[in-house]
């Protein structure tokens, strides 16, 4: 039997039992061997892991002092020397999610292993990536249990330095990085086995798998355009000439918002395309292509729109990730349901 | 992004060249633009065919923000009556 794994158990104010909302401006503590929910964890490890430490923080301690705290528990990691972190499972709840991605950074930081769980639509999920190890769980802490035993299984791994297969076999969620291998049989044999399995009416699992968007349920129509506020949103990549707010040209994690309420029009000699998926030129000469202005303000002018939206949002669209897209499009949607737009037109390359 | 303006209840037309992406990703309102690196016009018809062709496409995507629907739906701005 080897040496049981030296395991540090990370819990938020909630889960490890010292209170709740209350308690939730708590900075970091530490407390010898299990506690909370640390306890099931130190069952699910049997003899193969001792939970040695809890570190416990209050979820608003940790976000709003985000880097005193994090320096707080690398301090007490650096002292316990753990073989692996185990932060969480943190469920549905966002700000212990984002507590536990931000502890596994750390540990990973100091070359300790770490991994949390956590429901796929728990925002931690999104900001641990690419770099955190998410083991999927369910929603509240009835599955508590299922979460342990997959989390420790995994811990067990990394702590053992053992290697990790893909995501899909280890049962951790995709992280978005490929790693090249070679694979026992080509493709048009795999793709055969798969055809086989099929027919046969067996499982088989695709090497390709498509994510079926997410339907939105349609916003009611506008009833009378002419007293209809529109506002306008590019994702072609607008920028003020030169780029003076340095957007990037793919991949955007960030969109600006321009006030237009002075402009009749988009001229090239003020704005430009950069944008990383398609040809410019056309655009630089011409950028109401992408953002209408141009237009809109005639249909004003003409009594046909009730007005333009004072500011226009831009960013470009390409190489974006659905999260990051979806973070975007809520972040400016807030504005405009707050600002009671009437209508939106997006422009998309 | 789309998606989540009409989800805060704002009826939301994407214009795109490339639609048939816009509807398999759940857009509502999709608006059939011209070409990617043009997509409110098309500078090959000159001027003022030019406009024309941009002003029908915004009018378009007007008629769509004033269009219920039940799922995406694409708006053809050379289907569009002319007013």
């Amino acid at each position: 039997m080897a040496t049981p794994l030296r395991v540090v158990h990370y819990l938020n104010q909630f889960f490890a039992g010292i209170g709740g909302e209350e308690m939730a401006n708590t900075p970091p503590r530490r407390q010898e061997g299990a506690v909370g929910s640390g306890r099931p964890l130190q069952q699910a490890l049997k003899d193969e892991g001792t939970v040695v430490a809890t570190l416990i923080c209050g979820d608003n301690y940790l976000s709003d002092a985000l880097d005193n705290a994090l320096a707080a528990i690398a301090a007490m990691l650096q002292e316990i020397k753990p073989d692996v972190v185990v932060a969480g499972p943190a469920f549905e709840s966002g700000r212990y999610g984002l507590a536990c991605a931000a502890v596994c950074k750390a540990a990973q930081q100091l070359g300790i292993p770490a991994l949390t769980g956590m429901h796929p639509d728990n925002p931690g999920v999104e900001s641990g990536r690419p770099d955190i190890l998410v083991v999927p769980t369910g929603a509240t802490p009835v599955h508590m249990q299922t979460a342990l035993t997959a989390m420790t299984r995994l811990a067990i791994k990394l702590g053992r330095k053992e290697s990790l297969g893909s995501a899909e076999t280890e049962g951790f969620l995709p992280r978005g990085v490929r790693e090249a291998y070679r694979r026992e049989a080509p493709g048009y044999q795999r793709a055969l086995e798969m055809l086989r399995a099929k027919l046969r009416g067996q499982r088989f699992a695709t090497e390709v798998p498509i994510l079926i968007p997410e339907r939105v349920p349609p916003a009611a129509p506008i009833v009378d355009l002419t007293h209809a506020t529109i506002a306008l949103v590019t994702t072609g990549g607008l920028v003020r000439k030169g780029n003076p707010d340095r957007q990037v040209s793919a991949n955007a994690t960030r969109y600006f918002r321009h006030n237009v309420s002075e402009l009749e029009s988009l001229s090239g000699k003020d704005w430009e395309a950069y944008h990383a998926g398609y040809f410019n030129h056309i655009v630089n000469k011409n950028p109401n292509y992408i953002l209408p202005l141009s237009f809109m303000r005639d249909l004003e002018r003409n009594g046909e729109i009730g007005g333009i939206y004072p500011f226009m949002y831009a960013l470009p669209g390409v190489s974006t990730p659905v999260a990051q897209a979806r973070r975007m499009g809520r972040e400016v949607a807030r504005e405009l349901a707050e600002a009671r737009v009437s209508g939106c037109l997006l422009v998309a390359t | 992004m789309t998606k989540e303006i009409e989800r805060a209840g704002i009826p939301t037309a994407q214009i795109s060249a490339i639609y048939e992406f816009a509807m398999t990703t759940g857009a509502n309102r999709v608006v059939r633009g011209s070409r990617i690196e043009h997509v409110c016009g098309d500078p090959d018809l000159g001027p003022e065919k030019d406009y024309a062709y941009g002003l029908r496409i915004i009018r378009t995507a007007l008629k769509a923000l004033q269009t219920a629907v039940v799922g995406p739906t694409l708006f053809d701005p050379a289907e569009l009556m002319d007013s």
